[in-house]
C-alpha cells in the first residue's frame, strides 16, 4: 500500500484555483520531488498538506487512512503526521537553537523535558549543529537555521517531511551543507516531497519527479525521464530553459 | 560674572530635594503604568477593533499627540470642576501624563502589534501549537521584546516630564527647587542640583532597564 496518496486534490485562493485535481502516489521512504515554474501550485501543495490550506475537493491518505483536514483538533492530526520545513527556516527568534527543537514536544505533546532534549541534542548533532545548541536564529548562518529547522521538524516525528524550496533563500556556498542533511535523512528512510529548484540535486535523490504547471499535475516519472525524455512538451520546453544555463 | 557660588547655602535643604525627587519618581512610574494600560488597549482597537471604534481612539491619539502636554493637563486642572470632578492637582497632573503618554503608547504599541511575523505563527501552527500556545510562545515573547527599548524611552521621557507639575503647584522635584529659590535667591546652585537629581533618577532607571532589557531579552545596546 502506498504511504501516501493525493486524489483529485483542488485548492483555491478566493477565486483563484490553485491547485486543481492533483494526483500522487508516494511509498514508504521514497523521495519526490516537485518542480515547474513559479506560480505553478508547488508550494501550495505542500501547505495543503500540511494543513495550512485547506483543500476544496479530494481526499489525502495516509497508509491507507483518509487524513481530515475539517476541524482543528482534525487539523492537529495531521501535523502528526507531516512536518515541513520553509524556505525562510521561519524559527523562533525568541529561542534558541535546542528550544526551537524542544519547544513543540513539550509543549504540544506534553512529553518529559529531559528525555526530550537529549533526543534534540541528538537531532541537532545529527544535522552538525552540536556545538551550537544554545545560539540564537539571529546567530547562525542562513545554512545553520536552516537546519535548526529541519531537526525542529524531525523532532515530532513525522511520517512524511515535507521541505519547500528549502534552499532558496541561502547564499550559494550555504547550499550544501543542507542538501548533506537531507541526504542524510534519504539514507534513514524517511518519506519526504521536496519543492526545489536544486535540479542536480533533485536528479540525484529523487525516486519520483512531478512537473507541475498552472496548479496541475503534467508529468511525473523517475528523473531519467523527466531531465532526458520528457513526455509531454510543456515538461521538455521547462527542462530545455532550466538546464540550459 | 560677579557671582560667587555658594552651595552651603543650599547643602541644608538636599533632603527636601530629595523628597521632590521621590515624589517626580512616583507621579512618573503611575503615569507610565496608567498611560501603558491605555496604550496597551488603544492599540489593540487599532490593530483588531471594529472600524467605529478604531475612528474614536484615533481621534484620542491625533488630539493628544498634536496638542502641549501643559494645555492638556490645564485644561484637566481648570475645566473639569466646571464640571463638578474635583480633583487635586497631583491627580490632574498624572491623569493628564498618562492621557497624553498614552497615546504615544498606543502608537507604540500598534508597531509592535504590526511587527508579529506571520511567518513564525505559521510555523508553530504546523507543529500543532493551539491558538493560546501560540501567543504564549510567540507572539507575547516578541512583542515585548519589540516593544522593550521604545516603552523604556518613554518612560524616562516620562520622569523628566514630571517638571510641569511645579506649574500647578505639586512640590515635586522641580517645584521644590522652585521654593528654595524664592528663599534663598540661588538659583544657579538650587536647579544645578536639582539637574543632578533629574540626572540621578534617569540614570540609574536607564541603567535598570538596560539589565532587564539584556538578561530577559538580548538585547544589546548601549545605555551611555
Amino acid at each position: 500500500m502506498p504511504h501516501l496518496v493525493l486524489d483529485s486534490l483542488s485548492a483555491d485562493y478566493g477565486r483563484d484555483p490553485v491547485l486543481s485535481d492533483v494526483g500522487l502516489s508516494v511509498e514508504r521512504g521514497e523521495i519526490v520531488s516537485i518542480i515547474g515554474p513559479s506560480g505553478s501550485g508547488k508550494s501550495t501543495l505542500l501547505r495543503v498538506l500540511v494543513g495550512l490550506l485547506r483543500p476544496r475537493a479530494g481526499t489525502v491518505a495516509v497508509a491507507g487512512t483518509p487524513v481530515d483536514y475539517g476541524s482543528d483538533a482534525a487539523l492537529r492530526k495531521v501535523r502528526e503526521r507531516f512536518a515541513i520545513v520553509f524556505q525562510q527556516y521561519n524559527l523562533f527568534q525568541n529561542m534558541t537553537a535546542l528550544r526551537n527543537v524542544t519547544v513543540a514536544p513539550t509543549v504540544v505533546k506534553g512529553r518529559p523535558a529531559g528525555e526530550v532534549e537529549a533526543e534534540a541534542r541528538a537531532l541537532l548533532a545529527k544535522v552538525g549543529l552540536s556545538h551550537r545548541v544554545e545560539a540564537y536564529p539571529d546567530e547562525l548562518s542562513g545554512g545553520q537555521q536552516q537546519r535548526v529547522a529541519i531537526a525542529r521538524a524531525l523532532a515530532l516525528k513525522p511520517d512524511i517531511l515535507l521541505l519547500d524550496e528549502v534552499t532558496s533563500a541561502l547564499d550559494p556556498e550555504l547550499v550544501s551543507e543542507v542538501l548533506d542533511t537531507i541526504r542524510l535523512l534519504a539514507a534513514d528512510g524517511m518519506t519526504m516531497l521536496i519543492v526545489s529548484h536544486e535540479m542536480a540535486f533533485v536528479r540525484e535523490i529523487s525516486s519520483k519527479v512531478v512537473f507541475m504547471a498552472d496548479g496541475r499535475v503534467v508529468e511525473t516519472g523517475p528523473p531519467a525521464q523527466i531531465f532526458d525524455a520528457p513526455q509531454t512538451e510543456r515538461c521538455a520546453d521547462f527542462v530545455r530553459r532550466i538546464l540550459r544555463h | 560674572m560677579g557671582y560667587t557660588l555658594q552651595y552651603g547655602q543650599v547643602t541644608p535643604y538636599l533632603g527636601y530635594l530629595a523628597g521632590g525627587a521621590w515624589l517626580a519618581l512616583q507621579i512618573a512610574a503611575v503615569a507610565f503604568l496608567i498611560g501603558w494600560a491605555i496604550g496597551l488597549v488603544c492599540a489593540s482597537v487599532l490593530h483588531y477593533g471594529p472600524r467605529p471604534a478604531r475612528w474614536l481612539v484615533r481621534a484620542y491619539v491625533t488630539f493628544f499627540l498634536n496638542t502641549p502636554l501643559l494645555v492638556q493637563i490645564f485644561f484637566i486642572y481648570f475645566a473639569l470642576p466646571d464640571y463638578g470632578i474635583l480633583i487635586g492637582s497631583v491627580e490632574a497632573v498624572i491623569l493628564g501624563m498618562s492621557l497624553n503618554a498614552g497615546a504615544y503608547m498606543a502608537e507604540i504599541q500598534r508597531a509592535g502589534f504590526a511587527s508579529i511575523r506571520r511567518a513564525e505563527i505559521e510555523a508553530a501552527e504546523t507543529l500543532g501549537f493551539s491558538r493560546l500556545q501560540q501567543i504564549r510562545y510567540v507572539i507575547l515573547p516578541h512583542i515585548a521584546k519589540v516593544l522593550y527599548p521604545p516603552l523604556s524611552n518613554q518612560y524616562i521621557i516620562l520622569t523628566m516630564t514630571t517638571s510641569v507639575a511645579a506649574i500647578f503647584g505639586v512640590e515635586e522635584l522641580t517645584g521644590r527647587a522652585y521654593n528654595i529659590n524664592a528663599q534663598t535667591f540661588r538659583s544657579l546652585e538650587i536647579f544645578s542640583i536639582a539637574a543632578v537629581y533629574y540626572v540621578v533618577l534617569t540614570v540609574i532607571a536607564s541603567a535598570v532597564l538596560y539589565a532587564i532589557g539584556r538578561f530577559l531579552f538580548r538585547i544589546k545596546g548601549k545605555v551611555f
